[in-house]
């Protein structure tokens, strides 16, 4: 069953070196798997790891890091070899951790060592040294490993001295010596009496060593070399331990070779005889390293000196006889199985004969290193241990960037931490106000409350931003203040009921920083101290003008939280964050408005290769240039005409994070952006970013320093909240294409949606649909009627700040943002009153902002008032106009009500069924009046439903006043326009549990809307969400309509809505809405006013002053 | 013994079968005792088995041991009621477990009844087992060196019914903590299937 993957390791059982502590199975085959492909990437990428580890290893342990490398290297290089460097890294590790006396007595440093000493030419004398260091002395691993060889070797008195000493200074584990000494004891007894009993006359041999098996086995070796002629095998180390017999015959064959000038490797044996007397007794008196060039010496004429007599015997040598053995044959092994070849055949073709050793024994280096540098002379005046730490060498540049990412991060980790600190501190302040508020809410007078509520209800958020702007600041700029600031914001914190004057204490310590919790608590305070509410405005005065992109870059955090109140103000930071962009847009929309035709957009979801068609035979083919001599970016314009080399786009979207950052701090240095706002953004702003830059030809980018100055100047000082139209009109009041301007501008937002997409991938499709590049592109079709219509106003410089609680100046006056309705990234529904205007009802302005400027929403109002004529009443806004940003637009209703369905529904415990009756009836009829027109709403939720006068306002007597009005369709679709649309299952609904279930692939768009009318209807009646069955391929809802009084008619609609399969949706409204109308009666006006005026004291009144 | 089987007829009979596979055990299990140094490596000789050479223990006692235990192999095996055999490795001091070595017999017990031998050569079985003791022999590549003296032990997994026969005594599984497992080639006699698998101590791996 597992036969195959046990292939391998049989294969190449060869090329496999045992270990002492064994194999790691998976890892062995990885590796043998890996030599087979020759990639190596993923070992070399851990080596490359683990040789910057060691160099910036900032633990207290560095042994450990060798340790784990080279235990790594004894597993992925199963064959070691050249390639693992094991030799290379040993010695490098003695080397590097000789210095650190506290690792002499640690197991590991002595394994290093010891396996250190398999890679010598001579172990011995390394155990030597070692004991003359004082290197693992105290560890039983060191004699009994020194001893092991030295019984291999057949000195099984020395061995046995080893033992002693070993036991003598107690090395540790001593049981394990102790063993091991046993063993040994017993193992040569027995091979003693086995010498005695079978060759009487080499009885001694084991005691008596090499050297006398030597003489004896010389007399015996001509007679006895021809006819056993052996492979050339030396072996070493363990295998020497065999038996007697054995190693009587291996010196043999050992002395038979050695006559063979050819094999250096017999060296080793016949000078363990003569060496090792001196090499062992005493415990190396004298430093090692004189000694070893002694021995360095000596091998010269030791070599030569044999030469002649191995020259003489080569003329016996020369006839090779044949083997005694008949090699086995496999009968199934016809046709060959290769082993893996591990060595690549281009580069070794033959096996060639290694070249006698001259390389000096890396003990020798060792020792020599030792001296080196205890006698060090010059001084090195670069960072040489950085250098050479590991076995390869690190450029200066590698370990720069090193170091400078080590620096990075932890600068980074601080900074999370201080988020994360900031953002716990905020939650839990948010928590006790929302407590605090609700206690108030509670048991507060009716009178008092008039006041407050105002205030209140504004506080939470409010607190939120001062906090952001203290936290950002600070993170941007006064990174040693964070803890300091932190600890006093904890400080009032502990105080939680702090009195005024410990907030002002705090202010004066440290005003700076403090600004921001100092208005938090301030705002906390307002509800007992009305005159703490002046400081807290003091407070926000005090903010500095916040720069977009430092503000808001920490609340990118605090997006998924739960709260309301944060998300809401996440969602306004999260669109804020692409500010960076939004400030450069002016250049880049000069300069790019041309070059990024309709068609980028396709290009950019790889639909579609840009053309060059699309510039020549573009919307702009047909202007003069240089209209106007004082607006550059017709120059501009022109020189990329020139040339236009822009087409390997695609291929360059991937930048690197890091140019991109780059880029960003280079092209935009007015947007200050913090450090973190780059990094944790997505890097969505730097992304797209890069991908404009990547875009320009060289002329254009040079050409585009003076544009970009003056535009993205302007749009800084548009997003400072302040007289945006004063300073933009300046600079563009006489630029003629103004219009024209406004509508390239989208082009630019097009990469910008391209890059959404790509961060949420999975929403492709439904970023697809309601993206902005697909509705500019249809906006696009018919400029002049939309730009034409008297409600639009283009405005130059980016779209103002949204904040709650801000006043905020659209077309020349202001407004006061006093309530944020759920929003998302693309666009935010807000309400405003005229500051300073006494707000006698629940009446005011909404207002939509779209991130993008694309005014969907005035379009599709536009249409339907086109196409309704007089059906257009009061359920959709009739009074509304449109500013046009560079970087958004925003759509302004007149004379909207401040609550939508959705705060009716959950603010009434239940509502009568005449109400829902009227609802239902109006819902249906504004849906019925949507198809009519052919426009898909796409939404439909109690949120997008502001209530209309009908409901609010009681004096509103006469019939025609709608309950309903809708003014939000971001998510509506213009079939006329959009014809070729059958994707349902892009539109939120159908991510609800309910839609999934009801929306097939192939329904129809309109289909979208019933199901939403099903869910709105749903939870009028009874509070939730509608959840559906099918039975007998029919829908039905999960709850049970009996209850309600017209139980019969819900059925029906519900029955009717859920299955309306492919038939047409308006006459279905209107039928039922038209039964609906059947049920009102003539007390009918009457019920809705005592509800209405019930509703009024529970909910309205309270809730809109 | 199962020699007499493969040359007269071409086929597997139960008993056959039985005979076959506790003679791989006896090899299998002397391979093991040899590569792993159980016993000193002279106390072994030679012997062609397989169209291989295999070392197979000369010391009396141990031969004898071995012999008792194949024989009781060979009658369960015949009956179709063991499942399992393990070679438990472990240090004589300590008496840790340091290797198990385990083959898990699948019995084919409808054999029993038949009467008509099973088409499989002989030739064809012991191609599989040489190729199972190969890598036995081929395991150094990755085992641990087995650094103390240890002894062996033999465990087998029968049905449960079974009476415990006299010099047998029940045990644990000895299994080994924190081990890693490598499973070997198998091999089957279509009424015998023995599934080979070691498992030693992983430590101190990377």
């Amino acid at each position: 069953m597992s036969q195959d993957c046990n292939d391998e390791w049989e294969l190449s059982k060869e090329n496999v070196q045992p270990l002492r502590q064994g194999r790691v199975m998976s890892t062995l085959q990885e590796a043998l798997a890996l030599q087979e492909t020759s990639i190596h990437t993923a070992v070399q990428l851990k080596k490359q790891e683990f040789e910057s580890e060691i160099r910036f290893y900032s633990g207290d342990d560095p042994l450990d890091v060798w340790d784990r490398y080279i235990k790594w290297t004894e597993q992925t290089f199963p064959q070691g070899g050249k390639e693992s460097n094991l030799t290379a890294i040993l010695e490098r590790a003695v080397k590097a951790l000789h210095e650190e006396q506290r690792y002499y007595k640690d197991p590991r440093y002595l394994n290093l060592w010891l396996k250190f000493g398999n890679c010598c030419s001579e172990p011995l004398d390394l155990y030597s040294y070692l004991h003359s260091q004082e290197i693992g002395t105290t560890l039983a691993l060191l004699y009994i490993t020194w001893a092991e060889v030295l019984e291999a070797r057949g000195s099984f008195k020395k061995a046995d001295l080893i033992f002693q000493e070993g036991l003598q200074r107690k090395a540790e584990p001593l049981d394990k010596l102790q063993s091991h000494h046993r063993q040994f004891q017993i193992r040569v007894s027995r091979q003693t009496l086995l010498g005695l009993e079978e060759t009487p006359d080499e009885k001694d041999t084991g005691l008596l060593g090499a050297a006398e098996l030597q003489r004896s086995s010389l007399a015996d070796l001509k007679g006895r070399g021809k006819k056993k002629v052996r492979a050339p095998i030396s072996r070493v180390g363990d295998a020497l331990k065999a038996t007697n017999q054995n190693r009587g015959f291996q010196t043999l064959t050992s002395q038979q070779l050695s006559n063979n000038p050819g094999f250096a490797v017999f060296d080793e044996n016949s000078a363990s005889g003569p060496e090792i007397p001196v090499l062992t007794p005493q415990p190396w008196t004298a430093p090692p390293a004189p000694r070893a060039k002694e021995n360095e010496l000596n091998a010269g004429p030791w070599n030569s000196g044999r030469r002649p007599r191995s020259s003489a015997n080569s003329g016996i040598e020369a006839p090779c006889p044949l083997p005694s053995f008949t090699p086995y044959v496999e009968e199934s092994a016809q046709q060959q199985v290769m082993t893996p070849c591990k060595i690549e055949p281009s580069i070794n073709h033959v096996l060639s004969a290694r070249k006698p050793e001259k390389e000096e024994d890396p003990l020798q280096r060792v020792q020599n290193h030792q001296q080196d540098t205890q006698e060090k002379k010059e001084v090195v005046m670069y960072r040489k241990d950085k250098v050479y730490a590991g076995v390869e060498e690190f450029s200066f540049e590698e370990i720069r960037a090193e170091i400078y990412r080590k620096k990075t991060k932890k600068k980074r980790e601080e900074e999370m931490q201080a988020i994360a600190q900031k953002k716990e501190e905020i939650l839990r302040k948010i928590e006790e106000l929302e407590k605090k508020l609700k206690k108030k809410e509670d048991d507060k007078q009716q009178q008092l409350h008039e006041q407050l509520t105002e205030i209140t209800e504004a506080s939470p958020p409010l607190g939120l931003q001062g906090f952001t702007f203290s936290s950002a600041t600070e993170v941007g700029e006064k990174q040693p203040q964070l803890q300091s600031e932190s600890q006093v914001s904890e400080d009032t914190q502990l105080h939680k009921p702090s009195c005024s004057e410990e907030v002002i204490q705090s202010l004066d310590v440290c005003p700076d920083t403090q600004r921001g919790n100092v208005f938090l608590d301030s705002e906390d305070e307002q509800e007992e101290q009305r005159d703490e509410a002046s400081l807290g405005k003091k407070g926000v005065c005090l903010l500095p003008p916040p720069d977009p992109a430092t503000s808001f870059s920490i609340f990118d955090e605090s997006s998924t939280l739960a709260n309301q109140n944060i998300s809401c103000s996440a969602d306004h930071i999260q669109k804020s964050g692409q500010r960076p962009l939004a400030v450069r847009k002016p250049s880049d929309s000069l300069t790019a408005a041309e070059n990024i035709p309709p068609e980028t957009c396709d290009e950019l979801n790889g639909i579609e290769p840009l053309t060059e068609d699309a510039i020549v035979t573009g919307s702009y083919k047909n202007k003069t240039l240089c209209a106007n001599p004082e607006d550059t970016c017709d120059f501009v314009r022109a020189a990329h005409l020139a040339s236009t080399p822009f087409h390997g786009v695609v291929a360059q979207r991937v930048p690197a994070p890091a140019f991109s950052q780059n880029v960003l701090k280079e092209e935009c240095p007015e947007s200050k952006s913090a450090p973190l706002n780059q990094e944790t953004l997505v890097c969505e702003g730097a992304y797209n970013e890069a991908l404009c830059i990547n875009k320009l030809s060289p002329i254009m980018e040079a050409s585009l320093e003076d544009t970009r100055s003056s535009g993205s100047s302007v749009s800084s000082s548009g997003s400072s909240l302040s007289s945006v139209t004063q300073i933009s009109t300046t600079k563009y009041l006489h630029i003629p294409e103004k219009l024209e301007l406004a509508q390239s501008l989208p082009a630019e937002m097009v990469t910008d949606s391209g890059g959404i997409s790509e961060n949420i991938t999975g929403d492709d499709v439904t970023q697809f649909l309601w993206s902005a590049e697909q509705r500019r592109k249809l906006l696009d079709l018919m400029p002049k009627s939309l730009t034409a219509s008297p409600g639009i106003h283009l405005e130059t410089g980016a779209l103002p700040v949204m904040e709650f609680e801000k006043d905020v100046e659209l077309g020349g006056r202001t407004y006061c943002v006093k309530r944020e309705y759920c929003t998302n990234e693309e666009y935010k529904m807000f309400f405003a009153i005229l500051p300073n205007f006494p707000q006698l009802d629940a009446k005011g302005f909404a207002i939509k902002v779209y991130s993008q400027p694309v005014p969907w929403d005035f379009y599709i109002t536009l249409q339907l008032q086109e196409r309704l004529n007089t059906d257009f009443d009061q359920s959709f806004s009739e009074n509304y106009s449109c500013y046009l940003y560079q970087d958004g637009c925003a759509i302004l209703h007149r004379d909207v009500n401040r609550f939508t369905l959705g705060d009716f529904i959950r603010g009434c415990k239940s509502i009568t069924e005449d109400v829902v009756l009227l609802v239902v009836y109006d819902l249906l009829s504004v849906v019925e009046k949507l198809h009519k027109a052919e426009i898909v709403h796409g939404d439909l939720s109690p949120e997008v439903f502001f209530l209309g006068d009908r409901i609010c306002d009681p004096f509103a007597n006469d019939e025609r006043t709608s309950a309903l009005k809708i003014v939000d369709f971001s998510h509506s679709l213009d079939l006329r326009l959009q014809s070729r649309v059958s994707l349902p299952n892009s539109f939120p609904i159908s991510q609800t549990p309910h839609g999934q279930q009801l929306l097939a692939k192939n329904s129809l768009p309109y289909q979208v809307d019933l199901v939403g009318i099903a869910d709105i209807v749903h939870l009028m009646l009874f509070g939730d969400h509608v959840q559906v069955y099918q039975e007998n391929t029919v829908w039905k809802i999960s709850q049970n309509v009996s209850k309600t009084a017209d139980s019969a008619f819900w059925s029906k609609l519900f029955g009717r809505i859920l299955n309306a399969d492919g038939k047409s949706t308006v006459p279905l409204l209107r039928e039922l809405r038209e039964e609906i109308s059947d049920m009102f009666d003539s007390c009918f006006q009457k019920r809705l006013y005592e509800f209405l005026a019930a509703l009024g004291e529970t909910f309205l009144l309270e809730n809109f002053l | 013994m199962a020699k007499q089987l493969g040359r007269d007829q071409q086929g597997i009979t139960l008993r056959g079968s039985a005979e076959i596979v506790a003679e791989f055990f006896s090899y299998g299990i002397n391979s093991i005792l040899y590569q792993r140094g159980i016993y000193p490596p002279e106390t072994f000789t030679r012997v062609q088995k397989y169209g291989l050479t295999l070392l197979i223990t000369t010391d009396p006692e141990l031969k004898n041991y071995l012999n008792n235990v194949v024989e009781q192999m060979k009658e369960w095996l015949y009956k179709c009621i063991v499942q399992r055999l393990v070679v438990v490795i472990s240090s004589i001091e300590n008496n840790e477990v340091l290797e198990r070595w385990q083959f898990d017999i699948e019995c084919d017990k409808t054999a029993k009844d038949e009467s008509a031998p099973r088409e499989k050569s002989q030739k064809a079985i012991q191609d599989e087992i040489r190729s199972v003791i190969r890598q036995i022999t081929a395991t150094v590549t990755f085992l641990p060196l087995l650094e103390t003296a240890c002894a062996f032990d033999l465990l087998i997994y029968t049905d449960k019914d079974l009476a415990v026969p006299e010099k047998w005594e029940e045990s644990g599984p000895q299994f080994i903590a924190n081990s890693e497992e490598v499973r070997l080639r198998s091999f089957t006699t279509t009424i015998h299937k023995v599934n080979s698998m070691v498992a030693y101590k992983k430590d101190s791996f990377p």
